[in-house]
């Protein structure tokens, strides 16, 4: 059949390119892998894997730019296109429509893989033969995940530029059958991106995390490089800009994404130890512990094995967390859901393969990778680095194990599921571990490689220690942390800000260029301080404050309703809800906060907040929350709870369950709406002489309309009945259910319509107190990292490329607490 | 290589130490049946809501507890009270996962994971004509 208005030729050219990027990553791997055991560096064989190299490179970027491409012409007659876009979009989210889908993400990994690689061959030199060969192989794999080819039965990969009527969910549907079923297809203008990820994080998130993930192969090659070749310790140097960067870029992505969950997502928080979170920040944890024991055995020769083995697993445990995450295994642990494709398996067999291979490599030559150095001394520099790796690999272990419990469940069928209280799990073990680490980043800078005197070091960290000791006190007086585990963690961290800010003045003398690390460090205390006060400090506020208690078993009240235009008390605000607007997918729900200011108790409207929820067809409705910043603290909001359902069916016609209310003549009661008088009763006997009492209403609305009601009480022999009357303008209904003489009251079932209750919302309201803290440590972590990169790229450019003669002259321009001994001499 | 050693022993004291900790402090997914025969113990218990019995929410009294039926996996029914609001498009969820214990027959929930079919698959809608 020949179907009508389809450009297929984007989509041959799509797959050309797919096919052409894999067939020539495979012949840079060939070209790369020989040149390594070449002499001469501009072998024939390495010709072969640059130019390889660079049809890759293309194909990659022709890929990107023919998804673009695509998208934004909206050819939805590819099932990529129809799925992740619209043309109702906002083309902005073109970018995050390529990587909302798992061949997007892989596409994108590989586009940062190009633009590294790209460096290494410029920067490289000797290196850049067998570092390139790893790389390559990694980018062979990774070009298979959205190559969608079929090996027998076998699936490898997901083509992006599939047609919609071929794609295997769609391909016996009706629609195949139409010659112009394109025609429908576009009217409807596309599947799309989900709402939820229409917004700036999702442009900017993924790409930053997926550019970490790139950078952590880079000390992966190295290392192995290093191995083959012999090197065993000098591919230290070259890698370690690049684990720098890794890190700073990898850190960056994780925050960005805590960032989105707080201020985008009701998760009520920017981190709860979700596994998915977990999977990136565990690889980030061993890159942080790799760059650090790089730096000592690029000083002192030392601790090479952790080099080697921190620098190879962190890249395993990328390769992990990917399978994680798109394997749909963390399905009952995670709130993140990621689509799986099909691909566990193909998943698996990576992750086989260069586990072999990185753990390989490193059995096979353990040999030469081993040193016997005499013991260093307790007093050096590179012995506290080394007690902080091992805190930090002890730290990814536990998040490792306690993430891992579905893989476990999976491999040996039993059904454990993580710790009730999961959040408390990981901050019972991982408190106490960022204390020690953060009391080793306050006091490793100022220890000397290799040896020390004691006096030195107390005379540099009395000062900071007291200072933050000080801090330290004020701050827990105010704002109460309820652990002590919290109140150590908060004085580690302010010795960490304060001892390297008194690094840099006092040691470095404010030169900035040689104080990355210092200021990196501070980063990392102010992160940690900002985590932790904003988290054990937090206070619910939306505090439901109904005397009804239900005992221990429902300790939770933290959810409060407001009913529209009443003002209840919240904290030290008056809030009110007033009134909820639609705009696009969106429903705003307006709430006012308001403070009694004066002896006279007015109150001073001081803030607006417009917490919403998405109408999202995809995932269901999604509450999204609203935030006032203050430098000191955040107030944050979200609806739990709204009755959003009910605006569909307007004439809800059924009425509520009736109250009895007792009145005398004169009475008043309210009602949602109005303003009952019981105005007059009189009673009559009708032609069959039977009482009729007759209850005479005035009802006056808001807008003081008046009607009036009359319901009747019969009493017919030895009966009585009574007789509805309603009032259809106000949705009421009385009935007139009897006398009390005794009393001298009468008795009435008043009902409302369900349509006429009042509106409501249940909403959730938190402080998060100092959490600006949080992310101007970031903002430091990254200023630090960077400063540190281009000192380490200047230092590495200073000296010959003669890796045999391992050379310290050129770390003469560092002050004179930065000069090295000369490393053993066994190099 | 004695450092070696030591640092060997420290790294798989302290994850023995974890391994330890986690199994004491592990939840196991279970069935209404084993929470019934152990009151007090928290489980996670997989199960789909029964729609065709009241979802009692009443915000009114409580914005916090609300009260549903749900179908284990070996399709054994409770009450299950949530201690939280009702979540947005509860309507939709297809499997649900809670945290909890039972308590005088009832399910006492302290935590829910909803589980909404278009988080998986969303490929199961057709393309109209």
């Amino acid at each position: 059949m020949q179907y009508i208005g389809e450009s297929l030729i984007y989509g041959e050219i799509g797959k050309g390119l797919i096919a052409l990027s894999f067939v020539a990553a495979l012949l840079s791997v060939i070209g790369y892998l020989n040149a390594t055991f070449q002499k001469q560096t501009s072998h024939p064989w390495q010709l072969l894997g640059r130019a390889s190299f660079a049809v890759h490179g293309i194909s990659i970027f022709g890929i990107f730019a023919l998804l673009i491409y695509i998208i934004f012409n909206h050819y939805f007659e590819y099932y990529y296109v129809w799925f992740h876009s619209s043309t109702d979009m906002p083309q902005q989210y073109i970018f995050a429509c390529i990587w909302e889908g798992q061949e997007g993400s892989f596409l994108l990994w590989t586009f940062w893989h190009v633009i590294l690689s790209l460096v290494i061959i410029f920067c490289s030199r000797d290196w850049e033969a067998p570092v390139m060969s790893v790389i390559m192989m990694v980018q062979v794999f990774l070009c298979s995940m959205f190559l969608g080819i079929y090996i027998g039965d076998f699936h490898v990969g997901s083509n992006p530029f599939i047609l919609l009527r071929e794609h295997p969910e769609m391909f016996d549907k009706p629609f195949v059958q139409s010659a112009t079923y394109l025609e429908g297809i576009i009217k409807q203008g596309g599947r799309g991106l989900n709402p939820l990820l229409q917004n700036y994080w999702m442009t900017i998130h993924p790409p930053t995390l997926f550019l970490g993930f790139a950078a952590t192969v880079i000390p992966f090659a190295f290392a192995l490089s290093g191995l083959i070749t012999g090197r065993v310790k000098e591919w230290i140097k070259p890698a370690l800009p690049y684990t720098y960067f890794g890190i700073m870029i990898l850190g960056t992505g994780i925050l960005m994404g805590a960032a989105w969950a707080y201020e985008a997502l009701s998760f009520g928080g920017f981190w709860a130890w979700d596994p998915v979170e977990n999977a990136s920040l565990i690889p980030w944890i061993t890159l942080v512990a790799a760059g650090h024991v790089m730096i000592i055995t690029h000083r002192t020769s030392r601790a090479l094995p952790s080099s080697l083995f921190l620098s190879i697993i962190t890249f395993l445990l990328i390769l992990y967390s990917t399978f994680l995450t798109r394997s749909g295994i963390l399905g009952e642990t995670s709130v993140h859901a990621f689509t799986d494709l099909g691909m566990s398996g193909q998943l698996i067999l990576y992750m086989a393969f260069f586990t072999l291979l990185g753990i390989g490599f490193f059995i096979y030559y353990r040999k030469s990778i081993y040193n016997k150095l005499p013991e260093e001394d307790i007093l050096s520099r590179e012995f506290w680095i080394f007690i902080g790796v091992l805190a930090l690999s002890i730290s990814a272990i536990q998040i490792i194990i306690t993430t891992s419990i579905p893989v476990f469940n999976k491999i040996t069928g039993l059904k454990y599921a993580p710790p009730v209280d999961v959040i408390d799990h990981y901050n019972k073990w991982q408190t106490p571990i960022a204390a020690i680490i953060c009391l080793l980043i306050a006091v490793g800078q100022h220890f000397k490689w290799t040896h020390n005197d004691a006096k030195y070091l107390f005379k540099k960290l009395w000062l900071p220690f007291l200072i933050s000791a000080i801090v330290a006190a004020i701050y827990q007086w105010q704002i109460q942390l309820p652990r002590i585990q919290h109140t150590l963690l908060l004085f580690c961290a302010l010795f960490a800000v304060a001892a390297n800010i008194d690094f840099l003045i006092t040691t470095l003398k404010g030169r900035i260029k040689f104080g990355g690390a210092s200021i990196a460090h501070v980063g990392i205390g102010l992160i940690l301080i900002g985590a932790l006060v904003s988290n054990a400090a937090r206070k619910t506020i939306s505090e439901n404050r109904l005397k009804v208690n239900l005992g221990k078993d429902f300790p939770n009240t933290e959810n409060i309703m407001l009913l529209k235009n009443d003002t209840l008390r919240m904290d030290k605000y008056y809030v009110s809800y007033t009134g909820k607007e639609k705009i696009d997918k969106n429903i705003f729900y307006n709430i006012d906060y308001f403070t009694l200011e004066g002896s006279k108790g007015g109150f001073i409207k001081k803030f607006s907040l417009k917490p919403f929820v998405q109408l999202n067809e995809r995932m269901g409705n999604v509450a999204e929350p609203a935030t006032k910043h203050y430098w000191n603290k955040d107030i944050y909001t979200f609806v739990q709870y709204a009755e959003i359902d009910k605006d569909k069916n307007n004439g809800n016609d059924e009425y509520n369950k009736p109250t009895d209310i007792k009145l005398q003549k004169g009475d008043t009661f309210t009602t949602s709406n109005s303003l009952m008088i019981l105005e007059d009763i009189f009673s009559q006997k009708n032609e069959d002489n039977n009482l009729i009492i007759k209850a005479q209403f005035r009802a006056i609305d808001i807008n003081n309309k008046e009607y009036t009601l009359s319901p009747e009480y019969k009493i017919i022999g030895m009966n009585a009945y009574s007789d509805d009357k309603e009032l259809k303008e106000l949705g009421l209904r009385v009935s007139f259910t009897g006398v009390l003489p005794k009393e001298n009251k009468l008795e009435f079932k008043v009902a409302e319509k369900k349509s006429n209750s009042r509106e409501f919302i249940i909403m959730k309201a938190m402080i998060f107190p100092h959490i600006n803290i949080l992310w101007l440590g970031c903002l430091f972590m990254v200023i630090g990292s960077w400063v540190a990169i281009i000192q380490r790229i200047k230092l590495n450019k200073r000296i010959t490329p003669n890796h045999n003669n391992h050379d310290h002259k050129h770390d003469k321009a560092a002050p004179a607490e930065l000069i090295e001994t000369p490393a053993p001499a066994n190099i | 290589m004695k450092k070696l050693y030591i640092i060997g022993i420290l790294i798989i004291a302290v994850s023995v130490a974890f391994i330890v900790n986690l199994i004491t402090n592990v939840s196991t997914y279970a069935t209404f049946e084993t929470a019934t025969n152990h009151p007090g113990k928290e489980y996670h218990v997989i199960g789909k809501v029964n729609f065709n019995k009241p979802l009692e929410y009443d915000p009114h009294a409580n914005a916090n507890i609300f009260g549903f039926y749900m179908n284990d996996t070996l399709g054994v029914e409770k009450k299950v009270l949530l201690n939280k609001a009702k979540p947005q498009d509860f309507e939709k969820s297809e499997q649900v996962v809670l945290i909890g214990k039972m308590k005088d027959d009832q399910f006492i929930a302290s935590e829910i994971l909803m589980k909404c079919p278009s988080k998986y698959n969303n490929t199961k809608e057709l393309v109209k004509q």
